[in-house]
C-alpha cells in the first residue's frame, strides 16, 4: 500500500515535460535510423535495436525517477568508485593488444565511460551537498578536482579524448554552479586555453597578456600570481610535446576543424560530405528516404555520430530547427529548475545533468557543421547506440527526480 | 547533508541561461548559413559526389587513300579489366584469369600496377581478346570477380597494301605520354595513342574526344545504375585522313618488292604527294598495335633484316651515281664550255699513289659530259671535280635538299649529310684529308649520306627545273561531318636556279640513261612513257652494295617522281632500274 502511494506521489510530481521532449528526440532519431534502413534496403537492425533500447530507455527513466533519492545519496560516493573500477577493467583486460572501452555481456557491448558521466555527477553532488562550501580557497577545489581527474586519465589512456572532455565539462559546470569566485574560475580554466593557444604565437601571447592583466587587478599573494602564470606559460610550451602523444587521427581530428579539407578522406572527409549532406537539404530537405548524400554511403557513421545529416538531408532546415528548438526546451527547464530546487545536491544533479548534454549536442551538432573538431560524441537521445540512449534517459530520469521540490523535508 | 540548501546566485544561473542560448544561436546560426545562405552551392556539390562520369572511348579517325579506298578504320575489340579493390583479397580470381589467358598472376598484377586509375576503377589487363576466351570468362564469372570486359575501338586493316612504316601504329600511351598530353586531351591509362607514322604525326587529327555517360555510384565507388536526368555526353570520333598515296601504284610496288629489303618512293613532282611509299621488309602493323608479346618483339628487334627500321625517311644511304647529275648542274652553269669538255676514261684515275676506278674496268674512252652522265663514268667526274671544289658542290647540294629534311609528315625524318671543308676538317682534321675524299664525294660514297626520299625529291626537282614541292602524305584532312580540318597544298618553291639550257641539257643525258644506247638504265624503258633515270651504286663496306635507280617522268599523265633502293642488291643498272622497269609496267598496264 505504501509502495504504491509512493509511486503515485512521486508520480505526480513528475515533470512530464522532460519525459517529453526525452520521447520525441528519441523518435525523431528513430525516424532518421528507419529512413537509412529503408533505403539502405539491410537488415542490420538497427532500428528495431535502437526502438527495443529507446523501450528500455524509458523503463530505466523511470528506475531513476523512481530511485529513493536518499539511496542516490548514500551510495554515491561507492557507485563512483565501482565506476572507476569498472573503467579500469578494460584496461586491464587487453585483448588483442588494443585497448577497448567497452565491457562485453553476452553479445551486449556497454562502455563503462558512458555511466561514468553519471557517477561522476552524482559523486560530485554529494560533495557539494554536503559541504557548504563556495570554493574561496584553492584546497576546496582539491577534492572535485581529483574526482574528476582520475576518470579523465582513465579514458584518455584508452584513448577517449571526447568523453575525458566532457568529464572536464561537467566539472567546470558544477563548480561555476556551485560558487567558484570568477577570477579562480578563469585561472582554473585558463591551462586549458594556454594550451590550445599555444598552436599559434601570436594568439599565445595575446593570451598571457590576457591572464597578465588579470592577475594584476586579482589579490591574490605575489608568489601565487607568479606560479599561476608559470604553469600557464609551462603548459603551453609542453603541448608540442603532448601534441606527438596524440594518435595522429586524433591530431587529424582537431586539425580537421580548422580546414576540412586538410584530409579529404579523413576526418575532413565526414566534414565535407557532412556539409554538402546539409546544404543540399535546404530549407525543406528531399523529403523522407530521399537523401542521396547519406545513403549512398559518402558519410560514414551516418547512423550514430553523423545522424543529424540524414535528418537535414531529408528534412531540411525546418527538420533541424524542429530538433534544436526540443533540445532548448529540453536544456532551459533543466537548469530552471537546478535554480528552483531546494537543495543544493538536487541542483548540482540538474546542472550536471545540462552539462553533460549540452556538451554532447554542442559538440556534435558543432562537429557536423564543421566548428567544432571530429571527437566521435554522439547526439543524446538521437544518435543510434544503445550505452548512450540509455544513459541519456537514466540522465532525464534522475533529472525528473531531483527535480521534484515539494517533498516533505 | 541531504538537507544542504541550494544557495547558487541568480546571475549564476542567468549567465548559464544566457550561453545556453548563445550557443544555440551559434548553431542554428551555422546550420541557417549551410542549408538556406548556401543551399544551391552544396545541391550542386552533392550532385556531383554521386555521379561518375564514365568514359566512353571515340574511334580513332579512318584513314583512306587518295580516291577514298579504306585502308585503316576501326574494329570492336574486346578488352579486360580488373577493379583493383575486388581482386585484392581474392588471388582466386586472378589465378583463374591467369590460367584462361595464359598469362602469369605477377604479370597480370604488374598490368593492373600500371593502368591503375583507382582502387574502383577498372584497370586494362588485356586488350584484343579473342571471342572464345571472353565467352570461357563469361561461364566462369562467378569465380572471377572483380574481373570485367569491355569492347574498344582498335586499329583495323582493311586494305591488301602493305605501306606499314608509313602507317604506323598505335600503343598504349606510356606514363610519359601521359605527363606530356596532359591538359591538351583528356588520355588515359590504357588509351591507345599514335606511335609511329602517320598514326603518331596526326594523333591530334585521327584521336577524338571521349565521350561520358553518366551513372550512379555510392561512396564505395559501386555502380548503382545509369542516370536518368543527365544526358551522356557523345564520343567525337577522330577525323578521316585522306593519303596522297595512290593505291594501284603502292601495290605495283610491293608486289615488285616482295621480299627484298629497301625503299621505294615515288612522288608526284608538280605537287609533292607521295604516291607510294614502301620500305621493306614491313611490319605486322595487326600484331604491333596494342600489346605484343615480349617474345615477338624480340623477334623483331633482333632480325638482322631491321623489319622496324622506316628505310624511305630514315636509311642513310651513300647517294652513289645518282648525284652525277648535280655536279654536271654545277659545271654547265659555272664552268667555261662544259658541254664540249671531254676526258679520256681508261678504267681509272691516279692521283698521287692513288688509283680511282670506274666501274667499267676497261675504261670508257673518250667522253662528254652526257655520255658521262649516261654511261655513269666516274673518271670524267673525278677529273671535272677538281674544278668545282667542294664547297660549291656541297652548295648545289643543299640547294637539291640534301642535308635537311625534307618535312615530311612522318616522324623521325633522318637528314642525311652533305660533306663540306669545315666538315671534313672537322672529321678529318685541318689539311689531313685529300682530294682524295673528294673524288668519293663526287661519285656520292663514303660521307655523302640521303635517304631514298631526298633522292626522289632531287629526281622531282630536275624534272620541275629546280622547283620544288614539300613531299606529303596527307591530301585532306575532314571531320566525320565532312567540314574541312586541313588541306596540304604545297607551295612551290624555287630552290635551285639554273638556265633553260642546262635543265634541258641534264634531262636529255638522263632521258639517255634509260633510252640512249649506252645508257646504263636501259632495264627501265617503257615504250609508252618517257622514263628519265639515273642508276646509281653504294658502295656498302658491310656486304653487296645498294644498288640505286631514281628518275621521273614528264608525261602528263604520270607525273612522277621516284627512287628507288634495294639493299645489297649490287649495280644500280643491273638490279635497280629493271626492277622500276617492272614497277612501271605494273602501273601502266594493270
Amino acid at each position: 500500500m505504501q509502495i504504491r502511494t509512493y509511486l503515485l506521489d512521486q508520480l505526480r510530481d513528475l515533470d512530464w515535460t522532460l519525459l517529453l521532449l526525452a520521447i520525441l528526440l528519441a523518435l525523431s532519431g528513430l525516424t532518421a535510423i528507419y529512413s537509412i534502413e529503408v533505403q539502405h534496403g539491410t537488415s542490420a537492425g538497427y532500428f528495431a535495436r535502437q526502438s527495443m533500447w529507446t523501450v528500455l530507455g524509458i523503463a530505466l527513466f523511470f528506475t531513476a525517477f523512481y530511485t529513493s533519492r536518499k539511496v542516490i545519496h548514500n551510495f554515491a560516493y561507492i557507485a563512483y568508485a565501482v565506476g572507476i573500477l569498472l573503467l579500469l577493467i578494460p584496461i586491464t583486460i587487453n585483448r588483442g593488444g588494443a585497448v577497448t572501452r567497452w565491457i562485453m555481456i553476452g553479445n551486449y557491448g556497454f562502455q563503462p565511460s558512458e555511466f561514468m558521466k553519471i557517477l561522476l555527477v552524482i559523486g560530485l553532488a554529494k560533495y557539494f551537498g554536503d559541504h557548504k562550501r563556495k570554493l574561496s580557497t584553492f584546497k576546496e577545489l582539491m577534492t572535485p578536482l581529483a574526482m574528476t581527474l582520475v576518470p579523465m586519465f582513465l579514458v584518455l589512456i584508452q584513448p577517449d579524448l571526447g568523453t575525458a572532455l566532457v568529464y572536464f565539462a561537467i566539472l567546470s559546470t558544477i563548480i561555476f554552479w556551485a560558487g567558484i569566485r570568477p577570477l579562480y574560475f578563469f585561472l582554473l580554466l585558463a591551462p586549458a586555453i594556454s594550451m590550445l593557444a599555444a598552436f599559434q604565437t601570436l594568439t599565445f601571447f595575446l593570451w598571457m597578456g590576457l591572464i597578465l592583466v588579470v592577475l594584476y587587478f586579482g589579490n591574490q599573494p605575489f608568489w601565487t600570481k607568479v606560479l599561476n602564470f608559470g604553469i600557464n606559460i609551462f603548459l603551453g610550451g609542453i603541448t608540442n610535446v603532448l601534441w606527438g602523444v596524440l594518435k595522429p587521427y586524433q591530431q587529424q581530428r582537431i586539425l580537421s576543424l580548422f580546414n576540412s579539407d586538410l584530409d579529404p578522406l579523413g576526418a575532413g572527409y565526414q566534414v565535407s560530405q557532412s556539409l554538402t549532406a546539409l546544404g543540399a537539404g535546404g530549407p525543406y530537405g528531399k523529403g523522407f528516404g530521399e537523401g542521396t548524400q547519406t545513403h549512398l554511403k559518402f558519410l560514414p557513421e551516418q547512423h550514430t555520430d553523423f545522424i543529424m545529416t540524414v535528418i537535414g538531408e531529408e528534412f531540411g532546415f525546418i527538420g533541424v530547427s524542429i530538433v534544436l528548438v526540443l533540445f532548448y526546451f529540453l536544456l532551459a527547464k533543466l537548469i530552471t529548475l537546478a535554480y528552483s530546487v531546494k537543495f543544493r545536491f538536487d541542483s548540482v544533479i540538474l546542472i550536471g545533468v545540462a552539462a553533460i548534454l549540452v556538451f554532447h549536442i554542442f559538440i556534435n551538432l558543432g562537429m557536423i557543421v564543421g566548428i567544432m573538431p571530429v571527437t566521435g560524441i554522439p547526439l543524446p537521445f538521437i544518435s543510434y547506440g544503445g550505452s548512450f540512449m540509455l544513459t541519456c534517459m537514466i540522465l532525464v530520469g534522475l533529472a525528473a527526480n531531483m527535480a521534484i521540490i515539494r517533498r516533505a523535508v | 547533508m541531504l538537507q544542504g540548501k541550494n544557495i547558487v546566485e541568480g546571475w549564476r544561473s542567468l549567465f548559464i541561461q544566457g550561453l545556453l542560448a548563445l550557443l544555440f544561436l551559434i548553431l542554428a546560426g551555422r546550420y541557417y548559413y549551410l542549408m538556406i545562405v548556401f543551399h544551391e552551392k552544396y545541391a550542386e556539390k552533392a550532385a556531383a559526389n554521386h555521379i561518375r562520369a564514365v568514359p566512353v572511348l571515340a574511334s580513332r579517325g579512318v584513314i583512306y587513300d587518295r580516291a577514298g579506298n579504306t585502308i585503316v578504320d576501326n574494329a570492336p575489340s574486346y578488352t579486360i579489366s580488373v577493379i583493383p579493390i575486388e581482386v585484392k583479397n581474392k588471388s582466386e580470381s586472378l589465378k583463374r584469369l591467369s590460367d584462361v589467358m595464359e598469362v602469369s598472376v605477377e604479370e597480370i598484377n604488374r598490368r593492373i600496377a600500371k593502368n591503375r586509375r583507382g582502387s574502383f576503377a577498372p584497370a586494362k589487363v588485356f586488350s584484343r581478346v579473342p571471342f572464345e576466351k571472353i565467352s570461357h570468362l563469361q561461364e566462369h564469372r562467378l569465380e572471377l570477380i572483380g574481373v570485367t570486359y569491355s569492347i574498344e575501338p582498335i586499329r583495323n586493316y582493311v586494305s591488301n597494301i602493305d605501306l606499314s612504316h608509313a602507317l604506323g601504329y598505335t600503343r598504349e600511351i606510356n606514363r610519359d605520354d601521359l605527363n606530356r598530353f596532359s591538359g591538351e586531351q583528356d588520355y588515359q591509362p590504357g588509351d591507345q595513342v599514335g606511335w609511329k607514322g602517320l598514326e603518331k604525326f596526326y594523333e591530334a587529327e585521327l584521336h577524338g574526344r571521349r565521350g561520358f555517360r553518366y551513372i550512379e555510384v555510392n561512396a564505395l565507388g559501386q555502380e548503382i545504375g545509369e542516370m536518368t536526368d543527365r544526358e551522356p555526353v557523345n564520343p567525337v570520333p577522330g577525323h578521316d585522313i585522306y593519303l596522297t598515296i595512290d593505291s594501284k601504284i603502292q601495290r605495283a610496288v610491293e608486289a615488285v618488292m616482295a621480299d627484298s629489303s629497301g625503299a621505294v618512293v615515288i612522288l608526284n613532282h608538280s605537287n609533292g604527294e607521295v604516291l607510294a611509299y614502301q620500305s621493306s621488309p614491313g611490319v605486322d602493323l595487326e600484331m604491333l598495335s596494342g600489346r605484343i608479346s615480349a617474345k615477338d618483339w624480340n623477334e623483331l628487334t633482333t632480325n638482322p633484316r631491321n623489319p622496324l627500321f622506316d628505310r624511305g625517311i630514315q636509311g642513310l644511304y651513300p647517294a652513289g651515281s645518282t648525284l652525277k647529275p648535280l655536279s654536271a648542274l654545277f659545271s654547265l652553269e659555272y664552268l667555261s664550255n662544259a658541254k664540249e669538255r671531254t676526258y679520256r676514261c681508261r678504267g681509272s684515275y691516279r692521283l698521287g699513289n692513288r688509283s680511282f676506278g670506274c666501274w667499267k674496268r676497261g675504261g670508257h674512252g673518250q667522253m662528254n659530259l652526257h655520255q658521262a652522265i649516261e654511261q655513269s663514268c666516274n673518271v670524267y667526274f673525278y677529273n671535272l671535280i677538281q674544278d668545282i671544289g667542294i664547297e660549291n658542290w656541297a652548295m648545289v647540294a643543299r640547294e637539291f635538299g640534301f642535308g635537311e629534311l625534307t618535312g615530311i609528315d612522318i616522324p623521325r625524318e633522318n637528314k642525311g649529310l652533305v660533306p663540306d671543308t669545315r666538315y671534313m676538317n672537322r672529321k678529318y682534321g685541318e689539311g689531313k684529308w685529300t682530294r682524295g675524299n673528294l673524288l668519293n664525294i663526287v661519285v656520292g660514297q663514303g660521307d655523302v649520306l640521303a635517304t631514298p626520299l631526298q633522292l626522289a625529291q632531287f629526281a622531282g626537282m630536275i624534272a620541275q627545273k629546280g622547283v620544288q614541292y614539300q613531299p606529303h602524305l596527307v591530301n585532306k584532312i575532314l571531320s566525320k561531318n565532312g567540314q574541312l580540318i586541313l588541306e596540304n597544298k604545297p607551295e612551290a618553291e624555287l630552290k635551285v636556279e639554273a638556265s633553260e639550257e642546262t635543265w634541258q641539257f641534264i634531262q636529255e643525258a638522263m632521258y639517255a640513261v634509260v633510252n640512249g644506247k649506252k645508257g646504263t638504265g636501259k632495264a627501265a624503258r617503257h615504250r609508252n612513257v618517257e622514263v628519265y633515270g639515273k642508276t646509281g651504286t653504294a658502295q656498302n663496306p658491310h656486304g653487296e652494295d645498294h644498288a640505286w635507280f631514281i628518275g621521273f617522268s614528264l608525261d602528263k599523265r604520270y607525273p612522277y617522281a621516284w627512287a628507288v633502293l634495294l639493299e645489297n642488291g649490287g649495280g644500280g643498272g643491273g638490279i635497280a632500274a629493271p626492277f622500276f622497269g617492272r614497277v612501271l609496267r605494273r602501273i601502266i598496264e594493270e
